[in-house]
């Protein structure tokens, strides 16, 4: 018996492929096969012995099966595997690449600077781009003839109608509409006749506006930093000086420490080591008059900025014009 | 504005370095933009915001410096210690509204020559290009003073008087008034300027610029000073309808100091006497319409409330006791404030509270976050959210489809319009026009997104740039009033796409025709925003493909269209060269969103299995899918459970004039198994009505 085990191993060890398996198999286990006579011959044992002889051929035979279904499997997977190289392709050869677009650097600062203002709880309006003269000036305390209109060259359509030159007339149709407290942003297009190196006729803006019980300059800065914080990094430093909106009082505007020269002095920032940002202030009485409010009840601070200085400033770019001519290789930078 | 600061020390005694001045101007609201060394001396260019015309003068930065830094500041010397003689001279203010106050000095025997070097160099680190030496001691007295004041050949002023008013006052009606200025310019006077007569005609523009008949020149040897206050609106209007500007105008309309100006008067003698040897005569003064500066009633409380601070009296006081504010305490809660006549811009309690930030020092005020007020957002700004979802998935999905985005500008040629062969009554001929265009171009507002989609491309490939795919989201403008009441034109939010293909070596072939590529992508993003109930339909558009376009419904809505560019068009744009396929589509935002705003409801997962069936028809090539899929849904079974077609194919073993479609219809029942048999005769009987529905036969596999 330990022969027949011997002999089967040693036969198992020469076999090549699959098909001696195969013939190895029908050898022990067919059904005229070694294993399958021995079984036979159990009816021949004398009964004293046949229960040692029966379990003692059983034992081989699972011995020899398992032995055959290892090897099996493994000739298998060598089979497999050398039929699957034959169908190997070049790796290295690039793919069928699917070029994903790319968001524009506007949006994608103005999406930055959204995110941030709605993680603080300001909701996203919007307002016309052809805009009343009364929103987008007379409303914010800029009279006609007055020479704070000076400040922004404006399109006309009508001696009425204006393409909007800020963002702020939004400020106006939203407070028309809700009391307060309102709490949003107001991004878009705002339009300026004045074309440079460093304008374009259009260009985008975000607007803010706080209004509710008790709010104050003091808020005012709180919102700002942590939002210039969030934006440029927490240690930028951030600088407020008197300015004028004639829809604020007081107003400021906002400079941060030069991102470019790390405040050193350079070209950017004009030696200064400050980049002006965003303009703000606390909502001048007369616009809450302008709109119904209470301005002995509520108070609020409202702020502007330009999106395509912060993203200039962001991404390092020197011609404000790249963002319109909408070159591919510009856009696919980003 | 140039501010000189050797010439500004002479009025102010500061120990700081110009670094350290023009960072307290900054500080302070007096921007210093930027310096520039001029020989020994540093030029400031500062900021002045147009509520201080105050600052535009070295007097007033130094006055603004004096109360920062609480250092006295001097006037420049302007007592004039005798008169040669009186003044026989003749001033009438005949519109009171327009000119508050008019005053004039005669200066006699002055000799017309250069102003000496130390003038000469102050005008011009100021920009102002010296003339002679009377015509210089006036510009220098409004870059000193900042009150702009005029020089008057007297011998040329007809019946030794003056006038002030309009035509319609001085002459009892309005007339067409033509007016040479001394840049020797004829210009025509609008009805309601303010004009300086002599007893015969104009002589100068108030407060913009003389007349050339009047003007000192060298054989000038007696003059004339004006220092006047000149209502400002009216010099604005004036100035911006002659398209004049000049520094006078420009402090002018900004609102010049009513007091100041017969010091300034004076100043200008002065110096006429020192640097061109005049014998300085009597003056004149007419102050009809006195100037009161109001009394503003401020709150101390309200001052802490809007801040954010708790200042004490004391303290809010001491911010505002060196800006030549009268101050008077009312009673323990108020104070009253009169600002100085240079002051306009203060007017309410505001402005007040402005002038203490501004000296308290907007930097020592602490940063601190308001404590919220966190409510439910309205119904109205919920819907806003979920429509901007709505389009941001929209932008997104572009994105990931392989499209960049881009921005143009919301201008449009009407040029465009004719290329694109769109017809007169078409509604985006509706066109909002700018009345002051940059450029020709840019003359009217956009009412579709595609010329410039279709220039972004032209650019590219005129840069190399090869298989470019844009879109873009933007407003276009239909100039049909969206509200009657306010007359503004409808804004629509667009989407357009372009994608620009040609046929060029690449690794890996597609041969998908590129309407379907960008049709699938449209329906992708459908499917995604759950619309289904969309459907594509030939399209008539004017600048598309005849057999390759097709116009988009939701429902019975038509909210865009998709194509390939007419071949027309591709040649006019000069593009051919490179045999492109170029797809464009566009559709309304608006009106798709609110077919987005489903809400999900989950349906439970069929329990049973389902059975396919596949049949080829043979069809007249004409029959379109749609008319197809209709009448196979017509069919009706509840056992159908989903149809769709996925093989077409024209050629060999096909007869002329006919096509193969292959369809797949899946049944299902929701509360058994089917059986073949069962399905086999549904089907058979499914088969036979489209056969007869299209005219078609089933084709043998």
């Amino acid at each position: 018996m330990e022969d027949l085990k011997q002999t089967f191993l040693d036969e198992i060890k020469s076999v090549e492929g699959l098909v001696d398996l195969s013939n190895l198999k029908i050898k022990y286990l067919g059904k005229k096969g070694i294993i399958t006579a021995q079984l036979k011959k159990l009816s021949s044992i004398p009964p004293a012995d046949r229960a040692l002889f029966g379990k003692k051929i059983n034992d081989i035979k699972q011995f020899m099966e398992t032995e055959i279904d290892v090897l099996e499997s493994r000739l298998k997977g060598e089979e497999l595997k050398r039929q699957l190289l034959s169908d190997s392709i070049d790796v290295t050869l690039s793919g069928k690449f699917v070029s994903f677009g790319r968001e524009h650097p506007i949006n994608k600062t103005l999406s930055e600077i959204t995110d941030i203002f709605v993680r603080m709880g300001f909701s996203v309006e919007e307002g016309p781009e052809i805009e009343l003269d009364y929103y987008n000036f007379e409303a914010l305390n800029i009279p006609k003839d007055h020479p704070a209109r000076d400040m922004q060259d404006t399109f006309y359509v009508s001696p009425d109608i204006v393409l909007r030159t800020h963002t702020s007339p939004v400020q106006v149709r939203v407070m028309e509409k809700r009391k307060p407290p309102v709490r949003f942003i107001a991004p878009g297009k705002v339009y300026r006749c004045d074309a440079d190196v460093t304008h374009t006729p259009m260009f985008h803006q975000i607007e803010g506006l706080m209004v509710d019980k008790g709010i104050n300059f003091s808020n005012l800065k709180g919102v700002l930093v942590t939002f210039l914080h969030h934006m440029f990094g927490p240690d930028t430093p951030v600088r407020f000086r008197p300015s004028f909106f004639p829809f604020t009082e007081p107003s400021a505007e906002i400079d941060i420490g030069c991102i470019i020269c790390n405040s050193s002095g350079c070209r950017v920032c004009k030696n200064s080591g400050w980049l002006e940002i965003l303009g703000a202030g606390m909502v001048n009485p007369r616009v809450f008059e302008h709109v119904g409010y209470d301005p002995e009840e509520y108070s609020g601070f409202a702020f502007g900025m330009g999106i395509e200085r912060i993203a200039m400033l962001k991404y390092s770019i020197d011609d404000i014009r790249l963002f319109y001519e909408n070159d591919i290789r510009f856009l696919r930078q980003f | 504005m140039k501010v000189s600061f050797e010439w500004l020390k002479e009025l102010i005694n500061i120990k700081d370095s110009a670094d350290e001045v023009a960072h307290r101007l900054t500080m302070i609201g007096l921007e210093v933009e930027a310096m520039e060394q001029v020989n020994d001396d540093i030029v400031f260019e500062v900021n002045v915001t147009p509520n201080r015309p105050d600052c535009l003068s070295i007097v007033g930065i130094a006055r603004e410096l004096s109360a920062a830094y609480g250092v006295a500041y001097e006037l420049p010397a302007h007592d004039i210690a005798a008169e040669t003689g009186e003044l026989n001279f003749n001033v009438d203010i005949l519109d009171k509204e327009l000119c508050n106050r008019y005053a004039g000095r005669i200066v006699r025997n002055v000799k017309i020559c250069e102003s000496p070097e130390w003038l000469k160099k102050r005008l011009e680190k100021c920009n102002i290009r010296p003339i002679n030496n009377v015509v210089d001691a006036t510009n220098y007295v409004l870059l000193e003073f900042g009150h702009p004041l005029h020089a008057f050949d007297l011998k040329t002023i007809k019946g030794n008087c003056i006038r002030i008013g309009t035509c319609r006052t001085v002459k009892g009606q309005a007339a067409k008034i033509k007016f040479k200025t001394l840049d020797g310019i004829e210009r025509e006077m609008p009805d309601d300027s303010l004009l300086i007569w002599d007893a015969e005609r104009p002589i100068a523009i108030a407060g913009i610029m003389g007349g050339i008949e009047t003007e000192v020149s060298d054989y000038t040897t007696d003059i004339f000073i004006e220092s006047a206050y000149f209502e400002p609106t009216n010099i604005r209007r004036t100035s911006k309808s002659i398209d004049l500007k000049t520094e006078s105008s420009y402090r002018f309309e900004r609102g010049t100091d009513i007091k100041m100006l017969k010091k300034a008067l004076d100043r200008a003698a002065y110096l006429m006497k020192e640097t061109a040897d005049g014998e300085i005569y009597g003056k004149i003064d007419i102050y009809p319409k006195r100037y009161i500066p109001p009394k503003i009633q401020v709150r101390y409380e309200r001052v802490n409330r809007v801040l954010g601070l708790k200042l004490a009296k004391k303290e809010i006081l001491a911010c505002i006791n060196k800006l030549g504010l009268d101050i008077e305490e009312v009673d323990a809660n108020t104070f009253k404030a009169k600002p100085p006549t240079y002051r306009r811009d203060l007017k309410r309690d505001a402005d007040i509270i402005e002038e203490i930030t501004r000296f308290y020092g907007y930097d020592r005020i602490p940063a601190e976050l308001p404590k919220a007020t966190i409510g439910i957002d309205s119904q109205e700004s919920r819907v806003r959210g979920q429509e901007s979802k709505i389009k941001n998935n929209i932008k997104e999905s572009f994105l990931r489809s392989g499209f960049t985005e881009v921005i143009n500008y919301s201008f449009m040629d009407a040029k465009d319009l004719d290329i694109l062969n769109i017809a007169a009554d078409d509604e985006r001929r509706c066109l909002v026009d700018i009345r002051n265009p940059l450029r020709a171009e840019d003359a009217h507002m956009r009412t579709t997104l595609i010329p410039a989609l279709i220039k972004n491309v032209i650019y590219n490939l005129s840069h190399g740039n090869r298989e470019l795919r844009f879109f873009e989201t933007g407003r276009v403008f239909i100039n049909i009033s969206q509200d009657k009441n306010s007359g503004l034109p409808l804004e629509k939010e667009h989407v357009g796409i372009i994608y620009y293909h040609e046929k060029s070596r690449t690794l890996y072939k597609d041969e998908t025709q590129v309407f379907y590529i960008v049709k699938g992508i449209i329906e992708a993003i459908f499917n995604d925003l759950k619309i289904y109930d969309y459907s594509f339909k030939r399209s008539s558009e004017p600048f598309l493909h005849p057999g390759q376009s097709a116009d988009i419904f939701i429902g019975d809505n038509k909210i865009g269209y998709a194509g390939i560019m007419s071949p027309a068009i591709v040649d006019i744009l000069d593009i051919k060269a490179h045999r492109p396929f170029i797809a464009i589509a566009e559709i309304d935002i608006d009106r798709l969103v609110p077919y987005a705003m489903q809400v999900v409801q989950y349906r439970s997962l069929p329990k049973y299995p389902h059975i396919e069936r596949d049949t080829a028809l043979l069809v007249d090539v004409s029959l379109e899918a749609s008319a197809l899929m209709k009448w196979l849904r017509s069919y009706s079974s509840e056992l159908i459970d989903d149809i769709s077609i996925f093989d077409v194919y024209q050629g060999k073993n096909i007869p002329e004039g006919k096509k193969s479609i292959a369809f797949n219809v899946r049944y299902r029942a929701s509360d058994r198994t089917l059986n073949d048999d069962e399905i086999d005769v549904v089907h058979k009987s499914l088969v036979a009505y489209i056969s007869e529905k299209t005219k078609g036969q089933l084709r043998s596999s």
